[in-house]
């Protein structure tokens, strides 16, 4: 527990020190805007609420892709991967609990683009269903930390780390169905979002901020935690294969 | 050798130089895999907003800005160019050499305009049939040059900005995603001009995309040549307008972070 408050405490550092970490704080709202304006200009109130959302799930989704998911990369060429795998400290530990500040620093776009809606639209997220959307939030929030961690763990040994991190965003958006849901996707698509907890937890955000009753609330949260424990899960596993053959091979050095 | 045949010398070597840049970057598959499949993902997120909204026209309207956007976005990226030149240590040297460091960066990155152009075509001519949009031949050819002429006007405007981040290289990134999504904002790529209250709507007329696209939306409702005309001379003049700022201003820029020694990369 104290490897992990140490990470935690650590990446807040960095960000603080990283004005470049602040890119999701700037586009959160300028996707608000763009959303809004397209729901506005064609006359769909009804989907406001829809688009207020998505731009929280695109900053927790960057975040984890952009920065968490290249946080070993990172490391690798400051030379710090070394000293980090040579102390008694459990890297995964250490790890998780920088992703896990990165994905609490995400969360404050949730704030920001209720701000935009208020002061920009005169809208506010409309707190239908507040402990669902709570939970949804938190619970993703998660998920994301545990696919952050399979990001990094794959990313680690690649040249082109953020070339791929950049490659891959719109495609997840998309797939995860962030502003339209995986239902209006072509019907080969939907098997692949189903198994992508982003698109569970697009259905249930959307779901905590209308007025309708959310179905099923516990079973399809439990997709969004199993999921991306299920992520988690593999990133521990690809994690420890890959340190071990750079271990082997003498490759933690980017040099 | 006179001085217009070595500044051409310059930019020759300069613009290799780029080129070999990026196939370190890409091999052509791993465009296509990679690259490629978020551009049409991209479009094809914006697209799908139009079929939620239940509305054909709003889905060719957001398929067209967002294909275009991504030539501006490309051009755009010719900020990283001063970045990647400090992480390679080669930046001090380049700004102590006789040559200008705007000659090097205008010809080193001048790929970005032909990929963006090529990545913006790929998108518009896949991505737009198969959202049912119709291509009318042979009046959407035109749509090919007027994309180039976003590609170069982004890439001036993005030169520009690199000259502002020269010393600052730990908002460089900071500066080129909030400058794209601020063109995706601005420019009439998801919405109207019109729908923009009338300062904003003067000021996005100054920034790169908004005329060449409003050009190409042209063409796709056939509208008469003249007007279409009109708002490509005033992409080239945009265009035109931030490529000479960049050039008046870069120089300073450098020779400001020579004195304070802030170019090297452990600024």
């Amino acid at each position: 527990m104290r490897a992990f408050r140490a990470g935690f405490a650590l990446e807040l550092w960095i960000i603080r020190s990283n004005p470049d970490a602040l890119m999701p704080l700037f586009t959160a709202p300028l996707f608000a805007i763009i959303f809004m304006a397209i729901v506005r200009q064609s006359g769909r109130p009804d989907l406001e609420s829809d688009a207020l959302m998505a731009p929280v799930l695109m900053t927790l989704l960057w975040v984890a892709l952009q920065h968490a998911g290249t946080l070993m990369v990172g490391d690798r060429w400051q030379a710090l991967l070394e000293p980090i795998i040579a102390s008694p400290t459990s890297l995964a530990s250490v790890l998780l609990g920088r992703i896990m500040s990165l994905m609490c620093f995400g969360l404050l776009s949730f704030f920001e683009v209720w701000a935009v809606g208020k002061l920009v639209f005169g809208v506010s997220i409309p707190f239908e269903h507040p402990v669902e959307l709570f939970l949804t939030l938190v619970c993703t929030a998660l998920a994301m930390a545990g696919l952050a961690v399979t990001f990094s763990a794959l990313l680690v040994m690649t040249r082109n780390a953020y070339t791929f991190t950049n490659s891959t965003s719109f495609p997840l958006y998309l797939l995860g169905g962030v502003f339209v849901p995986v239902a209006i996707l072509p019907d080969w698509i939907q098997p692949v979002s189903s198994i992508l907890f982003v698109s569970w937890s697009s259905d249930l955000l959307r779901a905590s901020v209308n007025e309708a009753p959310v179905e099923s609330f516990w079973p399809r949260l439990g997709m969004v935690l199993l999921l991306g424990t299920a992520s988690f899960a593999i990133g521990r596993v690809v994690l420890h294969y890959v340190l071990r053959r750079m271990r082997a091979s003498g490759e933690l050095a980017a040099a | 050798m006179s001085a217009v045949a070595t500044t051409l010398n310059v930019m020759q070597h300069a613009f290799r130089a780029g080129i070999a840049d990026y196939r370190a970057i890409f091999t052509w598959k791993s465009w296509l895999a990679g690259w490629y499949v978020r551009v049409l993902a991209q479009v094809a997120f914006f697209a799908l907003i139009g079929e939620r909204l239940g509305d054909d026209e709003k889905t060719y309207y957001l398929l067209v800005g967002n294909s275009l956007l991504i030539a501006a976005q490309v051009g755009v990226f010719s900020l990283n160019m001063t970045s990647a030149e400090r992480w390679a240590g080669t930046l001090p040297l380049l700004v102590a050499s006789p040559s200008s460091p705007v000659v090097v960066f205008s010809a080193r990155g001048a790929y970005l305009a032909i990929d963006g152009s090529l990545s913006a075509l790929g998108a518009l001519f896949i991505a737009g049939p198969l959202f049912g949009m119709d291509l009318p031949w042979p009046r959407v050819l035109a749509v090919v040059p007027l994309t180039l002429l976003v590609g170069l006007a982004s890439y001036g405007f993005g030169t520009f900005l690199a000259g502002i981040v020269f010393r600052y290289r730990s908002i460089n990134s900071l500066v080129v995603v909030t400058t794209y999504v601020s063109l995706m904002a601005a420019c009439g790529v998801n919405v109207p001009l019109s729908y923009y209250p009338e300062p904003l709507e003067l000021l996005a007329r100054f920034l790169p995309l908004t005329n060449g696209l409003l050009a190409i939306r042209g063409v796709f409702a056939g509208l008469p040549a003249v007007e279409i005309v009109g708002n490509a001379a005033l992409e080239l003049a945009v265009g035109f307008g931030w490529m000479t700022a960049a050039l008046m201003s870069f120089n300073r820029l450098a020779s400001r972070g020579r004195r304070d020694g802030s170019l090297d990369f452990g600024a």
